[in-house]
């Protein structure tokens, strides 16, 4: 591991208290480590002229052009055509739960906001929806530096509820964002996964590429308990009181069933999957959206 | 069934529960964890949820059973040897062998050594009731071991050891005391050894509680044998000492009259012997001495050193005839029992002593019996009766206690036969030769080369031929009881005897060295004046001059009385041998059915105040025995028979003649001298004396009963397979219902 990537640890990120900062941070921090990326610069590359339209934003108007033509061409570039994401980040009650440095829930944030922060960087659109049994607020797609903010400010959700119908809200984002473009999901995937899978569906059938963060908790994945423990529902009213080394082995082949049927449901609707640990260090989520893109470039 | 070594550590069986607290414990102590992913949970305690429970049921009753293989293994659980034991089938044999000699009466500090012996039993007895296999127990005592004719002489006699079993035992031991007599251990064991059922396989565990005096293993030879049969009917042997040390023991070990005569009206002499068995030297040691029950002066010895033995002489005078008592005591010490001591003396009126003159004129009787019996106020208690030598050939001479003759030229063969009769049964005879001693029918008849009764062969009358001016005594007395008296320069009334005829002896006739014969007094010129010879029991003195003064004049001079009275005490029989009766012995009493009725009534000592061995009142007033006399073996006479004598003292017998006159003859019973011995045999002395016989030995502080050996195998070592088995599976059952991470340790 690089040195770079050392700092980007979440007991590292951790001790940066403001949002925007840390997404900064990792950002910075991440680029640093990528010399020569290969995706710098293709949001900025021309693309085309097209003929000026009321509306576009006159700072795009080629005045060459219009010097040689005397005619308003406006220029399109890659990225403006390429990207348009949306942030869609679960911030129900099971997100709450984390062993390490930082809870779910502060693990998506950090990374849903240096993911906005990277793609604002690169000038592509931004939107967000932090939703649990709704959706708590939806941030639509914007390109400005200072849109993070609003991003940032979504993101914070006092009081988290369980989320009961995951389809209803993909459906929902579905509807809200008509044009094609990025969906990028950030959740532990508690829920109803016929309703998931439908959701994201439907999300695939309207054109939206979509990429699944998968967060779990290292706890979660290797239940590494000992000792008689009363387990909580976060989500549901129920409670187990047991001894959960004799309990682990189950837990471990449901868990596994869990995370195949969720793979295979992302494979079946071609949709990216990324299982994400929340003590991974978060450039891994960067590098995972990255090789996403370069995927869906060479497609395109 | 089992027992333990430790039962009071099964207590701690109450640990078992310490898991199921644990658990519980460990439940209400349990974290909360707000978890995330509970379909999870939920799914894999849906799924195995029996089977968890049942693998932490097994594994909660596995800890509880490493708990209880602990508790188990600390308190050393005995098995049985066999199954047999198992069901029920085999036993164990205990028999204890209690020594109740009254040398266990020794006492020390604030115990004794019997009642440590009580001590030791009473701990037997209290473990085997704690035991709950198949046993018997038989208590024997060592005074009883004898009894056979008495059918069961044990105290307990197989019996079935049940759980209040010590409380009975104890009750038992309660009432017991040491025993009077002196018994060892070979009848016990022997009795041990035929009670032990070879024919059947049990365990057998023989105690011998005892003192080990040494006097009891002088010869160990019996008791090796029959301790080795016991070993080899493999019954365990173990050998309680009960005594801490060899104590000090002052004992009267004789009271007996002295050799002489003992009449009515007549002083007569006593001895008194007093035993110091202690390694110390005794001080100025009171004798307290009774007469019929009258305390008279008592006697003190200045000195008696460590392991010996001394002896005074007293002067005895009783008034009238008949049986007396004579009691000695000393002050009291370790060992009580031998501080007493008691004699009866059968004193007649007067003792009949036979004088046979072969004088017609009977001078040399004459003068003897006016020495005997001086007569007037003097009393000597003997009754000199003068006889003629054929009083030898008819008559009896069983009453009388010494015969002389004098000057006797001639024996018929039949009384010359019946003298050497009474000689050899005890009788005292004396000789003096005189003018019609023929020296071939002395040889011929009496001497017999030895054989016969005269002690020397004689050669002729012969004149003492020396100078009488040369100065010096014609007598020449060795140390010897007759001339004892004469002892000493001072002393010179025999120096006055002058001897001028005397029968001669051949002059190379010297004694025997083997023989009997000793030469007591010698002429000036070596030949022999007064010859001693042993025949049978009896003795014989003879002199070879005259008794009165025509061969010598020492009938005239003093010493004459003296020597001669001391030569009556000489030649009078030995005391009776009745007068060493010992406890334990059957009280016997010879007596005439022409002159008594059969019915006999014994009155046991009562001044003691004490108890016999087997917790009864001694026989005294209130419990007086009755017998009738049966005949007696040999068909002549009766005998009256009471069971032995338990305590020593005077025993009264009370008879009633057939014109209805009471008479009352006494006994005294005295205990074993030897037994106040208290010397013991250490445990290596008892190891080198018990060679090749397999035995544990013990003190008695320091005597456990051990559990193990009771009860068969000590399982402790199995107890600790079981519990490695155990903490091995709990281990492998809870690493399988655990989480085990690689690397990091788990969460708690």
């Amino acid at each position: 591991m690089s040195d770079s990537k050392r700092f980007l640890h979440p007991e590292a990120i951790k001790r940066i208290a403001r949002l925007d900062l840390r997404a900064r941070y990792i950002v910075e921090g991440f680029l640093s480590g990528t010399h020569r990326s290969p995706y710098f610069g293709q949001s900025v590359e021309f693309a085309e002229h097209r003929e000026y339209t009321p509306g576009d934003d006159l700072r795009h108007i080629d005045w060459k052009v219009w010097g040689k033509q005397d005619r308003y061409y406006v220029k399109r570039y890659e990225e403006e055509t390429n990207l348009r994401s949306t942030l869609l980040v679960d911030v129900s009650g099971s997100m709450r739960y984390g062993s390490g440095a930082m809870t779910k829930y502060e693990y998506v944030c950090t990374l849903a906001v240096s993911l906005a922060y990277l793609l604002l960087r690169q000038q592509d659109a931004v939107g967000c929806i932090p939703f649990d049994e709704t959706a708590r607020s939806m941030v639509p797609l914007r390109t400005k530096r200072n849109h993070l903010q609003s991003v940032i400010s979504a993101l914070d959700v006092s009081e988290p509820k369980q989320k009961t119908d995951v389809h209803r809200i993909l459906r929902q984002v579905a509807e809200s964002y008509p044009r094609r473009g990025v969906i990028i999901l950030f959740s532990d995937l508690l829920t109803n996964r016929p309703g998931l899978f439908r959701g994201l569906q439907l999300l695939r059938q309207r054109g939206h590429d979509v990429m699944v963060f998968h967060v779990m908790d290292d706890d979660e994945l290797d239940f590494p308990f000992n000792g008689p423990t009363r387990f909580e529902g976060l989500e549901v009213p129920e409670f187990i009181t047991c001894n959960p080394r004799a309990l682990r082995e189950g837990y471990l082949k449901a868990l596994g069933g869990f995370l195949d049927e969720v793979r295979r449901g992302c494979r079946r609707h071609t949709i990216d999957y990324a299982l994400v640990r929340t003590s991974d260090p978060l450039d891994a989520a960067l590098a995972a959206f990255l090789s996403y893109r370069l995927r869906m470039h060479h497609r395109a | 069934m089992s027992s333990f070594v430790n039962p009071t550590l099964l207590w701690g069986l109450a640990l078992v529960g310490v898991p199921v607290l644990i658990h519980l414990i460990n439940l209400l102590r349990h974290r909360r964890v707000p978890w995330a992913a509970m379909e999870f949970l939920l799914e894999s305690q849906r799924r195995n949820s029996t089977w968890i429970k049942l693998k932490q049921l097994f594994l909660l009753l596995l800890r509880m059973a490493a708990v209880a293989a602990v508790v188990l293994l600390v308190a050393q659980p005995i098995g049985c040897n066999q199954l047999g034991r198992f069901l029920g089938g085999r036993k164990t044999q205990h028999i204890v062998l209690l020594d109740d000699s009254f040398s266990m009466g020794d006492r020390w500090a604030n115990t004794s050594a019997f009642e440590e012996a009580k001590k030791v039993i009473e701990r037997i007895g209290d473990e085997l009731s704690r035991q709950p296999m198949s046993q018997t127990f038989t208590l024997l005592r060592f005074s009883r071991a004898g009894r056979a004719a008495d059918g069961s002489p044990a105290d307990f006699y197989e019996e079935r050891v049940g759980s209040d079993f010590g409380q009975r035992l104890r009750d038992r031991l309660a009432g017991m005391r040491p025993s009077q007599r002196s018994v060892g251990p070979d009848a016990a064991l022997r009795a041990a050894d035929g009670w032990i059922d070879k024919e059947h396989d049990e365990d057998r565990v023989v105690y011998l509680v005892s003192d080990f005096r040494a006097h009891d293993w002088q010869e160990p030879e019996d008791l090796a044998k029959t301790l080795a049969r016991l070993d080899s009917a493999k019954a365990q042997l173990r050998l309680v000492n009960c005594v801490d040390a060899a104590h000090a023991n002052l004992a009267i070990t004789a009271l007996e009259p002295l050799r002489g005569t003992r009449a009515a009206g007549a002083p007569f002499y006593m001895g008194v012997t007093v035993t110091n068995f202690g390694s110390d030297v005794a001080d100025s040691v009171t004798v307290v001495l009774q007469e019929d029950g009258r305390v008279r002066p008592s006697l003190t010895i200045d000195r008696i050193g460590p392991g010996e033995s001394e002896t005074r002489r007293f002067s005895v005078y009783f008034e009238t005839a008949g049986e007396h008592t004579i009691g000695s005591s000393i002050s009291s010490d370790p060992l009580a029992t031998d501080n007493l001591r008691f004699a009866i003396v059968d004193l007649p009126a007067s003792v009949p002593v036979l004088l046979i003159d072969g004088e017609r004129d009977q001078i040399h009787a004459r003068y003897l019996a006016a020495a005997l019996a001086p007569g007037g106020a003097v009393k000597t208690g003997i009754d000199p009766r003068i006889e003629s030598p054929s009083y030898l050939n008819n008559k009896p001479l069983d009453k009388f206690q010494a015969i002389y003759l004098f000057d006797v030229g001639h024996l018929d063969q039949p009384a010359i036969d019946a003298l050497e009769k009474y000689v050899r049964q005890g009788g005292g005879l004396g000789i003096f030769v005189g003018e019609n001693t023929r020296a071939a029918f002395y040889n011929e008849k009496l001497y017999r080369d030895g054989a016969g009764l005269f002690p020397l062969p004689l050669l002729a009358k012969t004149q003492l031929l020396v100078d009488r001016l040369e100065k010096g005594a014609d007598l020449e007395v060795s140390d010897h009881p007759i001339f004892r008296v004469f002892a000493g320069e001072r002393n010179s009334y025999l120096a006055a005897v002058s001897v001028d005829h005397y029968m001669a002896a051949p002059r190379r006739w010297v004694p025997e060295a083997t023989s009997t014969t000793h030469v007591l007094a010698r002429l000036r010129n070596q030949a022999p004046f007064c010859v001693e010879k042993k025949l049978g029991e009896g003795r014989i003195v003879a002199f070879t001059s005259t008794a009165a003064p025509v061969w010598n004049n020492w009938a005239r001079n003093p010493s004459f009385v003296v020597a001669m009275l001391e030569l009556q005490s000489y030649l009078a029989p030995p005391p009776s041998l009745d007068a060493n009766r010992v406890v334990g012995a059957p009280i016997e009493l010879q007596i005439d059915p022409g002159h008594y009725q059969s019915e006999v009534r014994l009155l046991a000592p009562t001044d003691r105040g004490s108890t016999t061995a087997d917790g009864d009142a001694i026989p005294g007033e209130s419990s007086t025995q009755v017998t009738s006399a049966a005949p007696h073996e040999s068909g002549q006479g009766m005998r009256a028979v009471f069971p032995e004598a338990t305590t020593s003292g005077i025993y009264e017998l009370q008879l009633t003649t057939t014109d209805n006159k009471a008479e009352v003859r006494r006994l005294a019973f005295n205990v074993e001298a030897d037994e106040g011995n208290l010397n013991t045999v250490g445990p290596e002395e008892l190891r080198t004396r018990l060679e090749g016989v397999a035995y544990e030995y013990h003190d008695a502080a320091d005597f456990r009963v051990n559990t193990q050996d009771l009860a068969g195998t000590n399982l402790s070592q199995w107890m600790l397979y079981l519990l490695v088995a155990i903490l091995l599976g709990e281990q492998a059952l809870a690493y399988s219902a655990s989480y085990h991470p690689s690397r990091e340790g788990a969460r708690s």
